[in-house]
């Protein structure tokens, strides 16, 4: 008796082990690494057909990834990427178009950088934002950018320390901070300030520029949204005042021109804050309060800039080249009328009520607000040189 | 059967209890939506909801001690009556264990294998939860202890990391919403996950008849309803104001985790835990539909309260255990495969069930019967008169 349970039990158990193997050998979602086309950057351009947009998505080959020059010498080798672009009518339907010419299928879940040129921002910005929010595949900490001229150019660009665009950009992207002269803005912070209702998005602007016959790509200014829409740029200066609003201005030089020549002040850190306050009557005005640290980075002078006097001179200067800064950018952003701070988002958590009012005209209110900036600016040392290298002038 | 076999003590009653709950408080996108950057403050008045609600079970068990809801039915109402009642409970921890498997397959489907069909997923998942309940319930009560330890780990791992991106801000202004869309997130908090506690009362006879039922219930609810504020609050100050139109707030919000380059795509962790409380929860549900199941099949009418013989504990008197009765686990599991995969067209459509008829429907059976419950049994003056406070 026992015997032959024992038998119909191991046959279960081998019919289970079968059952199982079924379950083992493939599934429907696999994706094999050699049929997929890693996407690093994606580009999306307005297409030549009405309606359409052109996407590009650079792909790794992944084959010339590993190639050193070493081997191969400068300049033999291949690229390391292929730049494969199709015009349609969606975001989707350009990727799956993709598949009618390439054997494998574009993975976007390591894409870096999406660039949007400016004239498909101009028009709609949406739609891609959209899909490259909503897909389970890509994620929000994909890099935005706007492009002067074809995004499917910027990815074209022949970076010479990278061997992909793409990550070129994206690293770029990462060094930002050391100037504070360029917005940094994920596919999240963009899709923030689109829900929040008033601040109006920003994003960087990237271009290309030809030297010694080579495309390469710089980043500069900031482009500014609203409804979803590129209405206006910020300059390199307005694009500094930004960050000094927002908080994001954590280091870099700053330039000031003094009687003797220009010093240049490094900051270390700042940060600022940014308050609504009423008045009396009822108004909102904006009270922005930043301090920072800094030290001198170079001294074309050849006057001592560690005496106090002089010390007192160089915190002055830099407390008005940051008002000045905040204060271009807030007129640039009134004459776009376009919230590009937060102002909105602040007034909303402070003074919630006063806010419903505000809000149905908040085009028309904005540009009418009140910003006070109050600069608190330490100079901490004078480097590693306290006096000029060349001497002169008094003593 | 050994009955000390199948003892299991409060503490972890108390754990599962937070796991079974833990598991849709991760999915808590239903609830955000509504009451977007207020919503952690719902947990709070959600649980101030659910206390007396909770408080008729406890009530209900104190009068009855070492009875399941099903055998209380029958005491209360009669073997006829009764029969009708519990067959409504039966029905309403079906339905859970439907939504929840479906839930499941949904999350897996979307975020993880799209041309997967969701068939193939609920299958998979509804195998493991007929293996937990054949390997008997009281092991799956007895891991509560580390998968609370796993979930509540995971929470604060993942909270750590997102302290780099998060900005207190947004949880600003507060309360500025109109009153009702905080009703409405007060009920569905109180509803959907804290409610579904009524599923313990099926399990809470295994705690013995010296032992009383309701400290775990409640020291269990309180800690779920503070992992819920955390829960929420992380996932407020990582998302801003995108939180409450994306669907799984946090999913997204580890998602965007990346430390250094190294430490990303820590979504995994999320899905993992997810999974694993899912396949624990649906596996209690369907326990608590089958235990109620075969103890309506086996007839056990019994009209008079049976309060002298407290020492036989129920599970020793008769094959009243799913586990001496593997097909109709089998068949369960069959027709909450079904029923799931019948249930809802879309997400949409799930989405939509949650945010409007689903409080209702669930405060029927969590609210309305065991509070005429309560109230028949008083009136007909049954069961230990001590301790009555609901």
């Amino acid at each position: 008796m026992k015997c032959r349970k024992r038998a119909r039990c191991a046959v279960i158990v081998l019919l289970l082990c079968t059952l199982l193997i079924l379950c083992l050998c493939s599934c429907w979602s696999k994706r094999e690494l050699n049929t997929l086309a890693i996407v690093l950057g994606t580009g999306l351009d307005v297409g030549d057909q009405p309606d359409t947009l052109k996407l590009t998505a650079q792909v790794v080959k992944a084959s010339e990834i590993g190639a050193g020059s070493a081997f191969k010498g400068g300049g033999s080798g291949e690229k390391a990427y292929v730049n494969i672009s199709h015009t349609d009518k969606s975001v989707l339907s350009a990727v799956r178009g993709i598949t009618h010419m390439q054997n494998r299928r574009l993975y976007f879940a390591h894409n870096e950088v999406l660039i949007f040129s400016s004239d498909l921002a101009k028009l709609d910005m949406a739609e891609g934002l959209d899909t490259f929010i909503r897909d389970h595949e890509s994620r929000m900490h994909v890099n935005v950018l706007i492009s002067r001229g074809k995004a499917s150019e910027i990815l074209k660009e022949e970076a010479e320390l990278e061997k992909m665009p793409a990550l070129h950009i994206s690293g770029m992207m990462e060094n930002q901070q050391s100037n504070s002269e360029t917005v940094v803005v994920t596919l999240r912070d963009f899709a923030i300030a689109a829900l929040s209702g008033s601040t109006a998005p920003v994003a960087p602007m990237i271009e290309l520029y030809e030297s010694e016959g080579k495309k390469h790509v710089k980043l500069e200014g900031t482009a500014v949204f609203k409804q979803g829409k590129m209405i206006g740029e910020l300059d390199k200066t307005q694009t500094r005042g930004l960050l000094w609003v927002t908080d994001k201005a954590k280091s870099g030089a700053v330039t000031v021109d003094t009687q003797g020549g220009q010093v240049v002040l490094e900051i270390l850190h700042s940060s600022s804050s940014l308050k609504p306050v009423k008045d009396e009557d009822g108004t909102i005005r904006m009270e922005l309060s930043i301090s920072g640290e800094g030290f001198i980075e170079g001294n074309e002078t050849n006057k001592d800039m560690s005496r106090l006097d002089n010390v007192e001179m160089l915190k002055e200067r830099m407390k008005d080249a940051i008002r000045s800064d905040v204060g271009r950018a807030f007129e640039q952003a009134k004459m776009l009328s376009a919230d590009i701070f937060g102002f909105g988002t602040a007034i909303r958590r402070e003074y919630p009520e006063e806010w419903e009012v505000m809000k149905e005209n908040w085009d028309t209110v904005f540009p009418k607000i009140d910003l006070n900036i109050r600069v608190n600016f330490k100079l901490r040392s004078t480097g590693g040189l306290t006096e000029p290298v060349v001497p002169g002038g008094e003593q | 059967m050994n009955p000390e076999m199948k003892k299991i003590s409060w503490k972890e009653l108390m754990f599962a209890v937070f796991c079974f709950m833990h598991s849709t408080i991760l999915r808590s996108g239903f609830i955000i939506s509504g009451t977007r950057n207020d919503s952690w403050a719902m947990a709070f008045t959600g649980l101030l909801f659910t206390l007396p609600i909770v408080a008729i079970y406890v009530a209900l068990l104190r009068k009855f001690p070492g009875k399941s809801l099903i055998e209380i039915d029958d005491i209360i109402f009669g073997p006829v009556v009764g029969k009708v009642v519990s067959v409504l409970y039966l029905f309403f921890f079906v339905s859970l264990a439907v939504l929840n498997t479906r839930d499941l397959g949904n999350f897996v489907v979307d975020y993880m294998m799209p041309e997967t069909p969701i068939e193939a997923i609920i299958l998979l998942f509804l195998i493991g939860c007929v293996y937990a309940i054949h390997k008997g319930i009281e092991n799956l009560m007895h891991l509560s202890t580390l998968l609370c330890i796993i979930a509540v780990g995971a929470v604060v791992i993942n909270s750590i990391l997102v302290l780099k991106d998060v900005q207190p801000g947004f949880l600003r202004p507060f309360f500025q919403l109109d009153l009702m869309k905080y009703v409405q997130g007060t009920v569905s908090v109180a509803a959907v996950p804290m409610g579904e506690i009524l599923a313990f009362t099926m399990i809470t006879p295994m705690l013995g008849k010296r032992k009383k039922a309701a400290k775990p219930l409640w020291l269990g609810l309180i800690f779920s309803a503070v992992s819920m504020t955390i829960v929420m609050l992380r996932d407020i100050i990582t998302l801003g104001p995108l939180v409450s139109i994306v669907s799984l707030p946090s999913f997204e919000s580890i998602r965007y985790v990346s430390l250094g380059g190294i430490l990303t795509r820590m979504e995994s962790i999320y899905a993992v835990v997810l999974v694993v409380l899912f396949l624990f929860k649906v596996s209690i549900l369907l326990y608590a539909f089958v235990l109620g199941l075969t103890q309506i099949l086996s007839g056990k009418g019994r009209t008079s309260p049976d309060t002298d013989n407290a020492d036989q504990s129920p599970e020793a008197e008769s094959p009243l255990n799913p586990k001496n009765h593997p097909p109709l686990v089998l068949i369960s599991a069959a027709l909450v495969f079904f029923y799931s995969i019948f249930v809802f067209e879309s997400v949409m459509e799930n989405m939509n069930w949650g945010a409007t008829t689903a409080p209702f429907f669930s405060l029927t059976f969590e609210l309305l019967l065991p509070a005429v419950s309560l109230l028949v049994a008083s009136l007909r003056k049954i069961g230990k008169v001590r301790e009555v406070k609901a």
